[in-house]
């Protein structure tokens, strides 16, 4: 999957989990957004997890440091 | 670091089927965003019933934006400090949204990862600042293991048990010693590694069975002020692989899955909020479709379906033995049924599969009214307030008009499947008791007694000669450590003998024991019909030569039994030892202690305070002219037995 795709249903994600309007774009970053604090964090990515049936290693999620990284690390575990 | 740490979804359980889900995801978002008012209740209730992180976290997120359009209820605020080997956030945010919805605010303090002990042991920490009531300690379970060797003799790897117990019940005391605040004290939950084998069975040397011995440990030899929170049983019911999650730990040193801290957050918060408020006393419930299936008046006794020799009818005399069970443990049951009366009592006293007979039952209401109307007559035969009932039917039309009707009352909807039924009464967790007590175990039997005594009061004219037969005894005493669960059992409950409603947990209760200028009894009663146990409270300050009576309650069970006289008596007696020339009485009226308003103006105090919200009485000890009684006290406060 292209990081585009995966960045489009990113937004749906987005969408249900923040209460705001969140465009989730390749440079996005946690401090952008006043609501994603580490709570959020577990959330969003429990919802991504179940979305994209991925599972994260040890780290990685902590590794990347915007959305478009986030969203190539989805990717690579989508690989089969 | 850019996104921060996430847990794993380890194994995602499945979403609970929640029975009394009205509103979906959206509509509860825009009941939040509108401010209607309607939002609350069904946020409470989808909050208690949420068993996933995902869901709970939408209703948090939902309660602190709605917040920003309108004020929650807050009733209590509390002040709970969190310390322990783990990391506490986010539990925190869990905990704190379960309490805000049960109308608890926190002030909170979070201790710093795996600090715990140095937080209790040193007198300085910002854990005492904080000035807490309430610290829930979560001991971090990887760290408790056994040192030795695994062939180590049993009784060696036991005493090793004992201690690890007796090192954090240590702690715990030591806390409770410098804050005067409450404990909930975390046990381990086990681990769920297959490494030994079959062999991890034969030793306590293995961290699966040393932390289920010191666990074990630390149940038995809790003291009762110290409550514990069963992980160990939390992390069984979810699934230990559920539960476990070892990336949350890596990561950032999590307790578990973000699934099983919501359980350890339901938990807690369910122990935080029942504190104070006890268990309900009263189970009524229907008969036809609930104690057997079928309908009595229509399919006659030997058609209804009740025992073993159907699957339906042995489920339905399984949820009978665990009401007989709750009867046992002190809760009274009631039957609450749209029902010929004749053919219902002929079931209880002819059908031979019937495991509740008659005499299980405190009240009997089997007739044609509305059954709001019965729950109130069983509430004043029992005198016991509507707020203290649980009506349980199977049918949810029922449900909804107690509810409308009867809002006090909680309902529990049994469904259509008997098999569910105990699952179902249970997960309303309403008659889960702090302590089990003596009185309790003797409840049923008190009421059944107090039958007899009104049959008795029929055939005796008057009332003194109806006193006198009853030939009661009575003994009054200073508290007693052993009477602490039920000291605090009767200052949790009571509500209408109650002249100040002064709500005290058994740590401040014990605090009380030390203190010189106070003085507390209580006092027991017994007649020929049985004991009635420990049925009054007086906690009295000195405040400057006057004997301030800061608590009064009684167990309206003993109503008009010259107990009220005994006591005056008593505080007339410590008020002169105590060399104080006047007795304050404090009245605080609520919508339940009305019977109490008049009391002490009935004994000639004189009222010397009057607003709303307070009434205060005087008396001066030598003008307090003792009563006599029929009551033969054998013993009194303060004075070798």
């Amino acid at each position: 999957m292209k990081q585009a795709e995966v960045l489009a249903k990113l937004q749906e994600v987005f969408d249900g989990i923040f209460l705001e309007k969140v465009a989730a774009k390749p440079e996005l970053s946690a401090a952008d957004v006043e609501e994603w604090d580490s709570l959020k964090n577990i959330s969003l990515v429990i919802a991504v997890e179940q979305k994209f049936r991925v599972r994260f290693r040890v780290g990685e999620v902590e590794a990347a440091r915007n959305l478009g990284e986030f969203a190539d690390l989805i990717a690579k575990r989508m690989e089969p | 670091m850019m996104l921060l740490s996430p847990r794993r979804l380890a194994i995602l359980a499945a979403a609970p089927v929640l029975p009394d889900r009205h509103v979906n995801d959206a509509e509860l978002k825009s009941l939040a965003l509108s401010g209607d008012t309607a939002f609350w209740g069904h946020l409470a209730a989808r909050s208690r019933q949420a068993a996933s992180f995902s869901e709970l976290f939408f209703l948090s997120t939902l309660r602190k934006k709605a917040k920003r359009h309108a004020t929650e209820s807050v009733q209590t605020s509390l002040r709970l400090a969190l310390i322990g080997g783990y990391n506490l956030y986010p539990l925190h945010e869990l905990v704190e949204h379960l309490l805000a919805i049960r109308g608890v605010e926190c002030e909170r303090f979070l201790g710093d990862y795996d600090n715990f002990v140095s937080e209790i042991l040193d007198g300085s920490s910002p854990l005492y600042a904080f000035k807490p009531d309430l610290a829930f300690i979560l001991p971090n379970a990887g760290h408790c293991r056994f040192s030795g060797s695994l062939l180590d003799a049993v009784e060696y790897q036991r005493e090793a048990a004992v201690g690890a117990a007796e090192q954090l019940l240590n702690l715990a005391q030591t806390f409770i010693a410098r804050s005067g605040a409450a404990v909930i004290l975390a046990n381990l939950a086990l681990p769920g590694d297959l490494d030994l084998g079959s062999f991890r069975s034969r030793t306590l040397g293995a961290d699966w069975s040393f932390r289920k011995a010191v666990n074990l440990e630390l149940g038995l030899r809790a003291p009762a002020e110290v409550q514990i929170c069963d992980v160990e049983f939390l992390s069984a019911r979810r699934g230990i692989n559920a539960a476990e999650d070892a990336r949350a730990w890596y990561e950032s040193k999590q307790l578990g899955s973000p699934d099983f801290l919501v359980d350890v957050a339901q938990e807690l918060s369910h122990l935080i909020a029942s504190r104070k408020q006890g268990p309900k006393k009263v189970l009524a419930i229907d008969l036809d479709h609930t104690l057997w299936g079928g309908v009595i008046a229509e399919d006659g006794i030997e058609g209804i379906e009740l025992g073993d020799s159907s699957p339906r009818g042995e489920a339905f005399k399984a949820f009978q033995k665990y009401l007989l069970a709750l009867s046992e443990r002190g809760v009274l049951l009631a039957v609450c049924s749209k029902n010929d009366h004749a053919r219902a009592i002929e079931v209880f006293e002819k059908h031979p599969e019937m495991v509740l007979r008659l005499e299980h039952f405190a009240a009997f209401k089997a007739n044609w009214d509305p059954k709001s109307d019965n729950l109130q007559r069983i509430a004043d035969e029992l005198r016991v307030g509507l707020d203290s009932f649980v009506f349980a039917d199977d049918n949810p039309a029922e449900i909804e008009i107690v509810r409308q009707f009867q809002p006090q009352v909680e309902g529990v909807l049994l469904g259509p499947d008997p098999a569910e039924f105990i699952g179902r009464l249970q997960a309303g967790r309403h008659f889960e008791p702090r302590n089990v007590t003596e009185e309790d175990l003797e409840r049923t039997a008190q009421y059944r007694q107090e039958r007899r005594r009104t049959e008795l009061a029929a055939t005796v004219t008057d009332m003194p000669a109806y006193l006198a037969s009853l030939e009661m005894r009575g003994a009054i005493k200073e508290f007693d450590s052993l009477d602490l669960p039920r000291i605090a059992q009767l200052i949790a409950r009571s509500n209408q003998f109650n002249l100040t409603t002064v709500r005290r947990s058994e740590t401040e209760i014990q605090g009380l024991l030390r203190r010189p200028d106070y003085l507390c009894f209580t006092m027991r009663l017994e007649d020929r019909f049985g004991d009635s146990g420990l049925i009054s409270v007086v906690i009295a300050k000195i405040e400057g030569g006057v004997f301030v009576l800061d608590t009064w309650l009684m167990s309206c069970r003993v109503l008009k039994r010259q107990v009220e006289d005994e006591i005056m008596n008593e505080i007339f007696r410590l008020a002169e030892i105590a060399g104080c020339a006047t007795v304050r009485g404090i009245y605080l009226p609520t919508a339940k202690n009305g019977i109490v308003a008049g009391i002490y103006e009935e004994f000639g105090f004189i009222r010397t305070e009057d607003s709303t919200a307070r009434k205060e009485f005087e008396l001066e000890v030598e003008k307090y002219q003792m009563r006599s009684t029929k009551i033969s006290v054998t013993r009194r406060a303060y004075e070798a037995s």
